[in-house]
Protein backbone atom coordinates (compact mmCIF):
# COMPACT_ATOMS: atom_id res chain seq x y z
CA UNK A 1 0.00 0.00 0.00
CA UNK A 2 2.64 2.17 0.95
CA UNK A 3 4.29 4.79 -1.94
CA UNK A 4 7.85 4.35 -2.60
CA UNK A 5 9.94 6.77 -0.86
CA UNK A 6 13.22 7.02 -2.76
CA UNK A 7 15.31 9.91 -3.10
CA UNK A 8 13.41 11.14 -6.06
CA UNK A 9 10.69 11.01 -3.92
CA UNK A 10 12.25 13.80 -1.63
CA UNK A 11 14.42 15.50 -4.01
CA UNK A 12 10.81 16.15 -6.33
CA UNK A 13 9.49 17.38 -3.10
CA UNK A 14 11.94 19.82 -1.68
CA UNK A 15 11.98 21.34 -5.19
CA UNK A 16 8.23 21.90 -5.09
CA UNK A 17 8.32 23.14 -1.72
CA UNK A 18 11.07 25.84 -2.34
CA UNK A 19 9.18 26.76 -5.98
CA UNK A 20 6.04 27.21 -3.90
CA UNK A 21 8.09 29.41 -1.13
CA UNK A 22 9.19 31.69 -3.49
CA UNK A 23 5.63 31.76 -5.20
CA UNK A 24 4.18 32.69 -1.57
CA UNK A 25 7.30 35.31 -1.08
CA UNK A 26 6.30 37.07 -4.61
CA UNK A 27 2.59 37.28 -3.97
CA UNK A 28 3.34 39.37 -0.93
CA UNK A 29 5.57 41.40 -3.17
CA UNK A 30 3.23 41.66 -5.32
CA UNK A 31 0.11 42.92 -3.24
CA UNK A 32 2.33 45.99 -2.43
CA UNK A 33 4.18 46.24 -5.79
CA UNK A 34 1.73 45.72 -8.58
CA UNK A 35 3.42 47.04 -11.60
CA UNK A 36 6.26 45.75 -11.47
CA UNK A 37 6.98 43.82 -14.23
CA UNK A 38 9.57 42.18 -13.81
CA UNK A 39 7.99 40.30 -10.34
CA UNK A 40 5.27 39.45 -11.94
CA UNK A 41 6.82 37.91 -14.60
CA UNK A 42 9.29 36.03 -12.33
CA UNK A 43 6.00 35.13 -10.77
CA UNK A 44 4.53 33.84 -13.72
CA UNK A 45 7.89 31.58 -14.77
CA UNK A 46 7.75 29.81 -11.08
CA UNK A 47 4.32 29.00 -11.07
CA UNK A 48 4.56 27.66 -14.50
CA UNK A 49 7.60 25.70 -13.24
CA UNK A 50 5.56 24.71 -10.18
CA UNK A 51 2.50 23.32 -12.27
CA UNK A 52 5.73 21.00 -13.93
CA UNK A 53 6.63 19.69 -10.65
CA UNK A 54 3.61 18.93 -9.79
CA UNK A 55 2.76 17.09 -12.79
CA UNK A 56 5.81 14.95 -12.56
CA UNK A 57 5.21 14.44 -8.63
CA UNK A 58 1.27 13.75 -8.79
CA UNK A 59 1.83 10.44 -11.64
CA UNK A 60 4.45 9.03 -9.57
CA UNK A 61 3.38 9.56 -6.06
CA UNK A 62 0.24 10.74 -5.28
CA UNK A 63 -1.85 13.68 -5.23
CA UNK A 64 -0.70 17.05 -3.41
CA UNK A 65 -3.93 18.69 -3.02
CA UNK A 66 -7.45 17.49 -2.21
CA UNK A 67 -11.10 18.25 -3.33
CA UNK A 68 -10.75 17.81 -7.30
CA UNK A 69 -7.26 20.03 -7.52
CA UNK A 70 -5.50 16.86 -7.79
CA UNK A 71 -6.14 14.17 -9.93
CA UNK A 72 -7.73 11.18 -7.99
CA UNK A 73 -5.03 8.48 -9.46
CA UNK A 74 -5.53 5.92 -12.17
CA UNK A 75 -7.83 3.22 -10.53
CA UNK A 76 -7.76 3.18 -7.45
CA UNK A 77 -8.61 6.20 -4.92
CA UNK A 78 -4.98 7.63 -3.50
CA UNK A 79 -6.18 10.49 -1.85
CA UNK A 80 -6.84 8.44 1.68
CA UNK A 81 -3.18 6.84 1.65
CA UNK A 82 0.14 7.83 3.03
CA UNK A 83 2.32 8.47 4.26
CA UNK A 84 1.54 12.25 4.16
CA UNK A 85 3.86 15.10 3.62
CA UNK A 86 4.16 15.78 7.50
CA UNK A 87 4.94 12.38 7.42
CA UNK A 88 8.11 12.01 6.07
CA UNK B 1 33.47 50.84 27.63
CA UNK B 2 33.74 52.05 24.45
CA UNK B 3 30.62 51.85 21.73
CA UNK B 4 30.84 50.67 18.63
CA UNK B 5 30.80 52.73 16.14
CA UNK B 6 29.78 50.38 13.21
CA UNK B 7 26.51 49.34 12.79
CA UNK B 8 24.68 46.13 14.02
CA UNK B 9 21.09 44.97 14.08
CA UNK B 10 21.92 44.07 17.68
CA UNK B 11 21.18 47.02 19.97
CA UNK B 12 22.12 46.57 23.59
CA UNK B 13 21.61 48.98 26.84
CA UNK B 14 22.62 48.57 30.36
CA UNK B 15 19.67 48.79 33.03
CA UNK B 16 19.88 50.22 36.27
CA UNK B 17 20.30 47.75 38.64
CA UNK B 18 19.99 48.08 42.29
CA UNK B 19 22.07 46.52 45.05
CA UNK B 20 18.87 45.58 46.97
CA UNK B 21 18.07 43.34 43.43
CA UNK B 22 17.55 39.92 45.03
CA UNK B 23 18.93 38.61 41.93
CA UNK B 24 22.09 38.47 40.16
CA UNK B 25 22.08 40.90 37.15
CA UNK B 26 22.33 40.61 33.69
CA UNK B 27 24.19 43.81 32.83
CA UNK B 28 24.12 44.43 30.25
CA UNK B 29 20.54 43.41 27.79
CA UNK B 30 20.54 43.06 24.21
CA UNK B 31 17.54 43.29 21.68
CA UNK B 32 17.61 43.06 18.01
CA UNK B 33 15.90 45.26 15.50
CA UNK B 34 14.66 43.50 12.08
CA UNK B 35 15.68 44.72 9.28
CA UNK B 36 12.74 45.44 7.57
CA UNK B 37 12.66 48.81 10.53
CA UNK B 38 15.79 50.59 8.47
CA UNK B 39 13.78 49.87 4.76
CA UNK B 40 11.04 52.49 3.97
CA UNK B 41 9.18 50.82 1.26
CA UNK B 42 11.24 47.86 -0.45
CA UNK B 43 12.52 48.80 -3.85
CA UNK B 44 11.95 46.79 -6.45
CA UNK B 45 14.57 44.35 -7.88
CA UNK B 46 16.33 43.46 -4.98
CA UNK B 47 19.08 40.94 -4.60
CA UNK B 48 17.14 37.40 -4.15
CA UNK B 49 18.16 33.95 -2.67
CA UNK B 50 17.80 30.88 -4.79
CA UNK B 51 14.61 28.80 -3.91
CA UNK B 52 16.69 26.08 -2.22
CA UNK B 53 18.11 28.71 0.26
CA UNK B 54 14.87 31.30 0.20
CA UNK B 55 13.38 28.35 1.66
CA UNK B 56 15.96 28.01 4.28
CA UNK B 57 16.32 31.33 5.19
CA UNK B 58 12.71 32.04 4.94
CA UNK B 59 12.84 35.20 3.15
CA UNK B 60 13.30 35.21 -0.40
CA UNK B 61 15.21 38.59 -0.61
CA UNK B 62 18.80 38.78 1.18
CA UNK B 63 18.09 42.22 2.69
CA UNK B 64 15.47 40.88 5.22
CA UNK B 65 17.29 37.67 6.14
CA UNK B 66 18.27 38.18 9.55
CA UNK B 67 20.26 35.53 11.41
CA UNK B 68 19.41 35.58 15.36
CA UNK B 69 22.47 33.85 17.90
CA UNK B 70 21.76 34.49 21.47
CA UNK B 71 23.91 37.33 22.75
CA UNK B 72 23.78 35.95 26.42
CA UNK B 73 25.38 32.66 25.35
CA UNK B 74 29.13 33.00 27.42
CA UNK B 75 26.99 33.78 30.74
CA UNK B 76 26.06 30.33 30.53
CA UNK B 77 28.81 28.86 32.00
Amino acid sequence: MNKKLDDEYYQLLEQIQAADFVLVELTLYLDTHPNDQQALQQFNQFHEYSQQLKSVFEPKYGPLLGFGNSPGGENKWEWGQGPWPWQV
Amino acid sequence: MTREKTFTLVKSYKPFHSKFDPCPPIGRKYYRTPPNLYINFQPPNMEQFTPEEALKYGTLWKFFYDFYDNPYRERET
